[in-house]
């Protein structure tokens, strides 16, 4: 099996855990692949492409339909993602309160293009499409803690902080 | 010291309920158990008061609350709830059985509410909400208009029980109307009531919930249920809500559906954006299982029907129904080319009944009270309530219920308490990136909200956001703005949808950035009329109403970006500038301090004025100004 | 069933599309996306029509709309033709040399200077993803979405388990795939862009490559029979004709021979 061996050269997969995620969790049910792939963006914040190619021999379904899946939806990600991920909320009270600033600022100061992962993968900015805390809009999240209605000032304030990390 | 009154009330439950008898049995034991006279604090802990930090004010009031253990005559029982609804008071929470209301409370204020409120019955003047324009201070939940103006039909229990608690929903009268349809209904009938009701989904399409269920049913072969929880629609969280709130109320209205259609297997279809929402679903179909309320042989009947949750992984599309069963099947979230209707070959190409969280929260209460209580709720062609959530330039922002029918002004004046700022409303945009802008000072004030009414002026339903935009809200920037929202989130395969829109993007950039030529709104108004009538899917047929809406209303908007190249708004940055007045200034240097750019200069109590080329149009100066001497040329 | 198709009564047989009935009626309604073997896509939308139900009437795209009334269909309505021609134009941007778009934009009067070109050699018709589901091994795919959905390999790469059956090539409706054989092996190019190299087995007469190196297994499964004609040839066709029209001229023209040489014989 040549695929099989391609697979264990890549060191930072472990199989023991796609097998939990495939097979424990979701019983190799080819219906849940979305599930399995989003269980295995948390393990890795990222889909590694053996772990890919795992998933279609053990359920089956050809790895250009997995690509397909995994480019399709926004919440995955076939490069790694920093250790810090900022979501701003652009949705549309988001958006009038100014949200759309606030990326353009974060982007030029990480040296982003308008989002994505800074090249020693310490930070990733992102955006998202409302989540639902319209009232206190702005919102960010950085790490998965909310800071309602941001400003500029403070989101320097948390980037200065993961600079200095 | 005295113990919570829950842990005495609870009575064990070591197994399935039986039948029905024993369920209320159980529940009446639970509300006798339950002092209505006891005191209880309700933190709000719906996403919107997460946000700025109700947990940590729950866990602090829990904390301050057992330090002054000693001296409390009644423990009172403190609840993290679902959603209040009034999010920009957040964080929130209510004192019961008198229903006190106190916003904008941080952890730090704890000890100070424990000691004055709880301990010496005092209102805390700072917590309770004053009203814009007003210097009266509201005590309870039932006197202020934002709560008091609502119907609460569908959120009657959201921010008043605890959704991790099965107990504390079935006190509330969870799982009556699936007992009511188990014990004295038949499939039929149940579908009879749902017709009768004239229930119309809640998702956008507004399709009559009981004649969908009958074609369901019809159908041979396994039928499945699926509720759409995957509210996209940016600006919209009611869905979330609800979900957050009361997940027993849509598990109950699911379990009545696949009751009446002759399903055993539900599906959740939850957008992954809402963990929240997630954990308290999961959490309340393990109780509801626990319980036999669903499961095998629910209540001891033949009645069997299993629920998982699903989540979405980003996808606006995935709210179209074929799109939704489709990425449910573990594929690619792209709408079915099919003419053929989900209820006859849907989920696994099976008869699938599909609604929204808000239609199946509907249910139970329908079935409780009958179709014809619900008919008299709203109005002829729109019967019951409808959740918005109000959200852009209005004062209170949040989830508001109203009957269908209400007016426009009840709404954002009513309820929303009109405009901050002393600005003037411009626009209200209703039915999400797929909706229209409706035009206010105009004509539409008074226009009554229901399916029909904001179709014939080119908005829709939608599934409830309603966004309230101001004087300053350039509407070529708000198309420009929904347009590029579904550039992205278009799944791409029909070619009307996926190049229509971006050059509707291309032309509405290039008008913002004072680019726009002569013929532009005529070449949008073609793409966008062709890409609404030859696209593939929902998504796809109202994708350029945000475009076409605007300019039917708002068309010398555009006019003067193409032709005068003026944003008349003050929001497209190449087509405006900031002026002082030197008629009404009072050189009182505020915009001079608040200038990030220095780009302000002038002496004191004399007129500034303001360097154009150092200007970065932040509109920190125009915010700021108090006597309105910025002015956008 | 009788439809009424254009203003003539035809015969329908319930549950065939529009398309279908249409082409046996000898009305040409334009399509992109279909091949009357594969499921129709409906995602170039060319081929929508007006369908009239009573009092109203919609749009439904004919190569995947079935038959199951008595209803009337317009495929040349003015509406029609001024979505398709806007259509067109579309498309265009996306593959400005295409023979089949210029001739459809001729047909509807399309301006095709009204957009600026934005060349992407692919107008996402989807053909060749399904046909190489169908046919061949499942190495193109329609990556991303939205804007930014195109035809691709998974990740990108050039794949390594094509077939090389061409299938893709044969049904792009633009001719943006491309074949060609490179010494030993042979390239597939999906929008100029390298999809697949397979390589090809050496002829054991001439030592010249010839025919792909495949998995046989998936092209029996794909035929759906254990019986597959001679694939893995060893010889290359050239050498194999020349060899064969050999024997032939030794066999058959030894019979013509009026005095055979002694010892010598066709046998």
């Amino acid at each position: 099996m040549p695929e099989a061996q391609a697979i264990c050269q890549e060191p930072e997969v472990d199989f023991t855990v796609l097998d939990r995620i495939i097979f424990d969790d979701y019983g190799g049910n080819r219906e849940a692949m979305i599930m399995m792939m989003q269980a295995i963006q948390r393990q890795y914040r990222f889909l590694p492409e053996p772990a890919l190619q795992y998933i279609s021999q053990a359920i089956g379904i050809p790895l250009t339909k997995i690509y397909e899946v995994a480019t399709f939806y926004a919440s995955f990600s076939l490069v790694p993602k920093g250790r810090h991920i900022m979501h701003v909320c652009t949705g549309t009270a988001c958006h009038l309160k100014g949200s759309g600033g606030l990326v353009q600022h974060v982007a030029a100061r990480m040296g982003l293009d308008g989002g994505g992962t800074t090249p020693d993968l310490k930070f990733t900015l992102e955006t998202v499409n409302c989540l639902g805390a319209c009232a206190v809009s702005p919102v960010v999240v950085l790490d998965d803690r909310y800071y309602p209605k941001a400003n500029v000032g403070q989101l320097n304030r948390l980037i200065e902080q993961i600079d200095t990390e | 010291m005295a113990t919570a009154p829950r842990a005495a009330a609870a009575p064990s439950y070591a197994k399935k309920f039986a039948c029905a008898g024993e369920l209320e049995q159980y529940r009446q034991a639970l509300i006798e158990r339950t002092d209505p006279a006891a005191p209880r604090i309700l933190v709000c802990c719906g996403t919107g008061c997460k946000a700025v930090g109700s947990l940590d004010l729950l866990e602090a009031m829990k904390g301050a609350v057992s330090a002054a253990g000693a001296q409390v005559r009644v423990m009172p029982e403190i609840k993290r709830t679902g959603c209040h609804g009034f999010c920009s008071r957040g964080p929130l929470m209510s004192f019961q059985p008198e229903n006190l209301f106190y916003q904008r409370v941080q952890p730090a204020d704890a000890e100070e509410i424990v000691r004055e409120t709880i301990l010496g019955g005092k209102r805390v003047q700072k917590f309770l909400y004053t009203p814009p324009g007003s210097k009266e201070p509201i005590a309870t939940v039932d006197e202020i208009p934002f709560f008091a103006k609502q119907t609460k039909l569908v959120l009657k229990r959201v921010g008043r029980i605890d959704p991790f608690d099965i107990n504390d929903a079935l006190v509330h009268g969870a799982y009556k109307g699936l007992v009511k349809a188990l014990t004295e209904m038949t499939p039929a009938q149940v579908i009879e009531e749902i017709k009768t009701s004239r229930l119309r989904g809640r998702g956008g399409g507004g399709f009559p919930a009981g004649v969908k269920w009958e074609s369901c049913a019809k159908q041979p072969g396994r039928h499945y249920i699926i509720c759409n929880g995957d509210e996209g629609d940016p600006g919209a969280f009611m869905d979330a809500s609800v979900m957050e709130g009361d997940p027993h109320a849509v598990i109950e209205g699911m379990a009545i559906a696949a009751y009446a259609i002759g399903s055993d297997r539900g599906f959740f279809y939850v957008r992954f954006e809402y963990p929240l929402a997630v954990q308290t679903l999961t959490r309340a179909i393990r109780q509801a299982e626990e319980m036999g309320l669903i499961g095998e042989n629910v209540l001891g009947t033949r009645f069997t029907f299993k629920v998982s949750i699903s989540t979405g992984a980003g996808a606006f599309v995935c709210g179209e129904s074929s799109a939704l069963m489709s990425s449910l099947e573990g594929k690619v979230g792209r709408p079915r080319p099919k003419y053929i209707r989900s209820t006859e070959r849907g989920f696994r190409d099976s008869p699938s009944n599909l609604n929204n969280v808000e239609t199946y929260a509907n249910v139970p209460e329908i079935i409780l009270r009958g179709g014809a209580w619900y008919t008299g709720i709203g109005t002829e062609r729109s019967t019951g309530t409808k959740v918005f959530s109000l959200t852009g330039n209005v004062h209170n922002v949040g989830l508001v219920e109203v009957p269908m029918g209400s007016s426009l002004r009840e709404i954002v004046y009513g309820i929303g308490g009109g405009i901050p700022n002393r600005k003037e409303l411009k626009a209200v945009q209703t039915g999400g990136p797929s909706g229209g802008c409706i035009p206010i000072p105009k004509k539409f004030l008074d226009i009554n909200v229901g399916f029909g009414r904001l179709a014939e002026i080119g908005s829709m339903m939608g599934s409830g956001g309603m966004i309230v935009m101001d004087e300053n809200t350039c509407m070529v920037e708000v198309s420009r703005y929904f347009i590029s929202f579904l550039v992205g989130e278009s799944c791409g395969q029909c070619a009307p949808c996926r190049e229509g829109l971006t050059r509707m993007k291309e032309i509405l950039t290039r008008i913002t950035r004072g680019e726009g030529r002569p013929g532009d709104v005529e070449l949008l108004e073609e793409i966008g009329t062709f890409t609404n009538s030859f696209s593939l899917c929902g998504l796809g047929t109202s994708s350029a109403n945000p475009v076409l809406s605007t300019i039917r209303y708002f068309r010398e908007e555009y006019d003067a970006h193409i032709r005068d190249k003026k944003c008349p708004s003050g929001v497209c940055k190449p087509l405006f500038y900031y002026e002082i007045d030197p008629a009404t200034c009072t050189g009182c240097g505020l915009c001079r301090v608040k200038c990030p750019a220095k780009a302000i200069a002038g002496e004191k109590k004399k007129p500034h004025t303001i360097h154009q080329d150092l200007c970065i149009k932040c509109m920190e100066c125009y915010k700021n100004c108090k006597f309105t001497s910025i002015r956008i040329m | 069933m009788k439809v009424i198709l254009d203003g003539k009564e035809v015969d329908a047989e319930a549950g065939r599309t529009i398309l279908e009935v249409a082409r046996a009626n000898g009305v040409d309604i334009p399509t992109l996306c279909h091949v009357p073997a594969l499921e129709p896509a409906a995602m170039c939308r060319l081929c929508t029509v007006e369908l009239v139900e009573g009092r109203r009437s919609r749009l439904v795209t004919a190569c995947n709309f079935p038959l199951r009334g008595e209803v009337e269909i317009k495929t040349d309505t003015p509406r029609l033709r001024k979505g398709r021609k806007v259509l067109i134009e579309l498309l265009h941007t996306r593959c400005p040399d295409s023979v089949v778009l210029k001739e459809l934009a001729e047909r509807y009067g399309a301006d095709l200077a009204r957009f600026p070109d934005d060349n992407k050699d692919c107008v996402v018709c989807g053909l060749c993803v399904r046909v190489c589901e169908r046919i061949g091994a499942n190495v193109l795919a329609l990556s991303g979405r939205g804007v930014e959905i195109r035809v691709n390999t998974s990740f990108g790469r050039t794949a390594r388990h094509c077939i090389g059956c061409g299938a893709c090539a044969q049904i792009c409706p633009v001719e943006k795939i491309r074949i060609r054989d490179e010494e030993a092996e042979r390239v597939v190019i999906v929008c100029g862009r390298e999809a697949a190299r397979i390589p090809l087995r050496p002829c054991s007469s001439c030592g010249k490559p010839f025919g792909p190196v495949i998995d046989l297994s998936l092209v029996m499964e794909r035929a759906g029979e254990a019986q597959v004609p001679a694939f893995n040839l060893l010889v290359c066709p050239a050498c194999s004709r020349r060899s064969h029209a050999r024997r032939l001229a030794e066999r058959h023209f030894e019979q013509y021979d009026i005095e055979p040489a002694p010892g010598g014989g066709a046998e």
